[in-house]
């Protein structure tokens, strides 16, 4: 297992029902301190709703959520949500799409300027700091969603499939910053994707959701030490975890867990 | 990761490629069909005014209005002040009402589309009344304002609230999950999320509601007047055709018509330049 940090994220038993319709049940896994873990599952299998339990934005039917020992009603503050349509305000320009966390903590405009001035710069909107969404394409909406979510300097982040509904070279691009940035701030993230290459290049962990009601499959360590870049989707490592994780959600129904990579124990380096 | 940043600048929005391009090579048949259109439009126009004028002056009695005779008539009624009163009259009570209207409708609106229990409530009320003529009302607000400028002002708000009521509820209701799920992740308070979220995003559907609010209002002032004889446009046209005067009533509609396609192109303005961000879902 990873010797990652504390435990800042614990999902405990959670199940969710839509009137008789159930939709997970007995989900458990923990994230660490910044630790990233991707979820994987078909889609339908409930990893949207999965994540809007766990930051409070939907109730659970059964079980809990816990982040930092509290358990979680409505969301916690500290947590920041990166949605797969951006969910940028249309009538806000960039910067005041980007500012939202801190207007609504009520910061001052001028305290709050340097630092969003910051975050356009380290996504890379440089230019279009008074651009309006509509203005914008797919990819630069979502660096400015990435940049909303980073403003209020989260300890949880969580992303709702966030490359899901961008074209696929801007999503390799966007990709790759995001570990780029992640190097730089860390949080304990959860990270929603449809796409196996995606959850295992983002990943440190991957929960494998599968079944109808789904419930978790297997959790696999990825263990690909960080930083990573593009080099990594080249590596043995990443072959072998795509290939379990891939014959694991399109339900194989041969694969043991048996057959499971080994976990290994240098994940990560430092901290 | 330099290579990767210099693919970033490269993202231009899209829209910005597509009208460049496309302007250059459209210029030319746009224009074309622009002139095109217009001059038939013209054309239908004034074959409907020739039919018009000639069908009155071979078959019908004098004192049948004609577009010629309109015309001919518009300097006098307009040096007339009676007239320059009553259209100042009636034109403020169709603002004043629309202003009333806008308010209560938008608040009104928001209200239904947020709050699903209200919309139960409210709803089936609502939608009688749109489906109401509300001319048949006219008589009920004679009693209880008296024949005032009041019943009308009461008649134009009836009327113009409706459209007004039913297109924000709608804006209020397709405000997307994202937008509130963000406000709550942020522990928006509740007028950040009314005045900040919910209203912006059903601005351009109070406009759209505005828009279809104009007409109702001045059928709702000119139905007024007709039936209270308060002084107005309405009355000035009732009068004028029973007095046999047709051509000074129809001034009188060419001001409404006038009134009219100037408010909506104001909105249609307002909706293209104050809201180019919108986006019909």
């Amino acid at each position: 297992m990873t010797s990652g940090g504390d435990t800042k994220i614990r999902v405990d038993g959670l199940e969710k029902r839509f009137g008789d319709r159930v939709v997970f049940s007995g989900v458990t896994f923990d994230v660490h301190e910044g630790e990233v873990v991707s979820i994987v599952g078909p889609s339908g299998c409930g990893k949207t709703t999965l994540l809007r339990c766990a930051v409070g934005l939907a109730r659970p039917s059964g079980g809990e959520v816990r982040i930092g020992g509290e358990t979680v009603v409505d969301p916690p503050e500290g947590v920041a949500m990166v949605f797969q349509h951006f969910g940028l305000f249309p009538w806000k320009t960039v910067t005041a799409n980007i500012a939202y966390g801190l207007t609504v903590r009520g910061m001052a405009k001028r305290e709050a300027a340097p630092k969003v001035a910051a975050l356009i710069k380290l996504v890379g909107l440089e230019g279009f700091e008074k651009s309006y969404p509509y203005q914008l394409s797919g990819g630069m909406q979502q660096r400015a969603g990435l940049a909303r979510a980073l403003a209020i300097e989260p300890s949880v982040l969580v992303m709702d499939e966030p490359f899901a509904a961008l074209d696929a070279q801007t999503r390799d691009v966007l990709q790759l910053e995001l570990l780029r940035i992640w190097d730089t701030r860390q949080a304990a993230m959860m990270f929603v994707t449809h796409s196996i290459d995606e959850a295992v290049l983002m990943g440190d962990r991957i929960v494998i959701l599968r079944g109808r009601p789904s419930s978790i499959f297997d959790i696999v360590d990825v263990g690909i030490p960080r930083p990573r870049d593009r080099s990594a989707v080249d590596s043995e490592r990443f072959r072998v975890v795509r290939d379990y994780v891939w014959r694991a959600v399109m339900q194989d129904a041969e694969l043991a867990t048996a057959e499971r990579p080994a976990d290994t124990d240098a994940i990560r380096v430092t901290h | 990761m330099s290579k990767v940043v210099a693919t970033l600048t490269d993202e231009v929005a899209p829209e910005t490629r597509a009208t460049a391009a496309q302007a250059a090579d459209a210029e030319g048949s746009a224009a074309r069909r622009i002139l095109g259109s217009t001059g038939l439009r013209i054309l239908a126009g004034v074959v409907l005014l020739a039919i018009w004028q000639f069908g009155v002056t071979l078959f019908a009695p004098a004192y049948i209005a004609t577009p010629l005779n309109t015309v001919k008539r518009i300097p006098a009624v307009f040096a007339d002040p009676a007239f320059g009163a009553d259209v100042q009259t009636t034109l403020l009570a169709i603002i004043e009402g629309l202003a009333i209207a806008v308010v209560i409708g938008t608040l009104v609106g928001l209200v239904m589309g947020r709050l699903p229990d209200v919309n139960r409530v409210l709803g089936m009320y609502v939608g009688t009344f749109y489906a109401m003529p509300l001319i048949a009302v006219v008589p009920l607000l004679t009693v209880w304002f008296g024949y005032t400028p009041e019943a009308r002002l009461a008649m134009v708000v009836l009327e113009a609230v409706l459209p007004i009521v039913y297109n924000v509820a709608e804006g209020a209701r397709l405000v997307p999950t994202n937008f509130l799920d963000v406000t709550k992740i942020h522990h928006a308070p509740w007028w950040r999320v009314w005045g900040g979220v919910v209203l912006p995003n059903a601005l351009p559907y109070v406009l759209a509601g505005l828009d279809l609010a104009i007409g109702r209002a001045l059928i709702g002032a000119v139905v007024a007047e007709f039936v209270t004889a308060i002084p107005g446009l309405g009355y000035y046209l009732l009068f004028n055709v029973r007095s046999f005067h047709e051509n000074e009533a129809m001034v009188a509609l060419l001001v409404l018509v006038a009134f009219a396609l100037v408010l909506r192109a104001l909105i249609n303005l307002a909706i293209s330049r104050g809201f180019r961000w919108y986006r019909p879902a």
